[in-house]
């Protein structure tokens, strides 16, 4: 018996890449970093929390707390593009 | 196992329907229940259905891969489908890839919203799909299977596994199919499909993020007003994903209350207003910390002290399904995504 593969599908062809990207390793001792929100419900305080524990190996004037306005939607390219452009690492809060 | 362009069979050797299910099941392909089985034969019957659509489709989140006919038209199969069903369903997944849909949002949140496909136009009849009576239950085919089709197509193309990324706390039973058609000849009201811009000789589905129905009960009231303040005093829920305006919502008139909501003059914008303000959660009805979270970070406005379901009163969505008895339903969206309407082209 022969069938037709129901979780078939096509990968969208990714025109622009030209070779695999670049990544700077972040030195997390004293790097700037982003602290982003999901926006769930407490996850800045989470968050915060996170921050004031890294305050006993590293500054934390230069982490900096940043959030997307809905859980619900992805993070506008605006947000991803400040990150990419200030900060040599993100914590996300990834759960509820 | 053999490729083309846009469909892969595969030599599964002679199984019998239990074998065949557990190995459909063992694959991951399953909702839980039997399957049907997508011979390229099936198949085939349902693509004939569709011959002259070749839109293109964007990439189905969330292993955003893009979806082909022969793969959708495998999942409808399996569903148990019709083929003349097909086209509803291809219709039905063009709508939840509408950027506006937000499916990757809809399919990984722990909300459990299902999609919700509500059919209206001419072909309810040709396809017998339930407008009327028990319209959002059990035992009519058309309704069953074509909400069923959608399911197992994002489950299998769209990679939404629960536990993986369907991170639903505890789903509904809307995620197994949720489907029906309005109920246009017991409606005194225009509609759904033409007061979104269609023709009143067009078929069309539209998606939406919901939560299974909520009943609203209403056998005392004889009046307009009395009806809708029971249908606003249901909507006004704190627990709701919709609070601080994030609709929109779907509100499902049954066609008695109906009638007398329309004897007493009450237009379709009139039931939307005062839904949109009788419905608003006045904020001390919200705990503090949960009103503290929707202000800081969820960017709801507080207007009147009163939290609003949605942006606008368009973002209520009504019209007339079900059958005989005073009972009309609440359906909650996931909040942060938009009704999306398809014209269902066949053949």
């Amino acid at each position: 018996m022969r069938i037709v593969n129901p979780s078939f599908g096509l990968r969208e062809e990714a025109g622009n890449l030209t070779g695999p990207a670049v990544c700077a390793v972040a030195d997390w001792s004293r790097d700037p970093i982003a602290i982003v929100s999901n926006s769930k419900p407490n996850a800045r305080e989470l968050l915060e929390g996170v921050r004031a524990q890294m305050g006993a190996f590293r500054p934390t004037d230069n982490i900096d707390y940043l959030f997307k306005d809905s859980a619900a939607q992805p993070a506008p390219a605006e947000l991803i593009d400040e990150i990419a452009r200030k900060y040599k690492g993100a914590i996300l809060a990834l759960a509820d | 196992m053999i490729e083309d362009m846009d469909s892969e069979t595969i030599e599964v050797g002679d199984l019998d329907p239990a074998q065949w299910n557990e190995y459909a099941n063992d694959r991951g392909w399953s909702d839980g229940f039997p399957l049907a089985v997508p011979t390229q034969e099936a198949v085939d019957r349902f693509l004939q259905t569709c011959r002259k659509d070749n839109a293109p489709f964007a990439p189905m989140s969330p292993r955003l891969l893009v979806p082909t006919m022969p793969a959708i038209a495998a999942n409808a199969v399996m569903a148990g489908c019709r083929a003349e069903y097909f086209p509803v369903v291809v219709a039905a997944v063009r709508a939840v890839l509408d950027p506006a849909y937000n499916l990757h949002g809809t399919l990984a949140t722990t909300h459990p919203c299902a999609q919700l496909l509500i059919v209206s136009g001419p072909l309810r009849g040709q396809l017998d799909i339930n407008c009327t009576g028990n319209c959002f239950g059990q035992g009519r085919r058309a309704n069953a299977t074509i909400g069923r089709a959608l399911q197992l197509t994002l489950l299998n193309i769209g990679g939404a596994r629960p536990g993986e990324m369907d991170r639903a706390t505890q789903g509904s039973p809307a995620k197994y199919a949720f489907c029906f058609g309005e109920n246009e000849e017991e409606s005194p009201w225009e509609p759904y499909h033409v007061r979104r811009g269609f023709d009143a000789g067009d078929s069309v589905v539209t998606a939406f993020a919901s939560e299974p129905p909520h009943n609203i009960n209403d056998h005392a009231s004889t009046s307009g007003e009395g009806i809708l303040q029971t249908i606003a005093g249901t909507i006004s829920q704190t627990g709701a994903n919709v609070l601080g305006g994030h609709g929109p919502y779907v509100v499902v008139i049954g066609p008695e209350h109906a009638h007398t909501i329309h004897r007493d003059g009450w237009t379709i914008p009139d039931i939307q207003e005062k839904l949109f303000e009788d419905s608003a959660v006045h904020i001390s009805r919200v705990p503090p910390e949960k009103r503290k979270n929707y202000a800081v970070d969820r960017s709801a406005k507080v207007v009147n002290d009163k939290f609003y379901l949605t942006c606008s009163p368009e973002g209520i969505h009504i019209l007339v399904a079900g059958g005989p008895g005073k009972h009309s339903a609440y359906i909650p969206t996931f909040g942060s995504t938009e009704a999306c309407s398809v014209r269902i082209s066949n053949v």
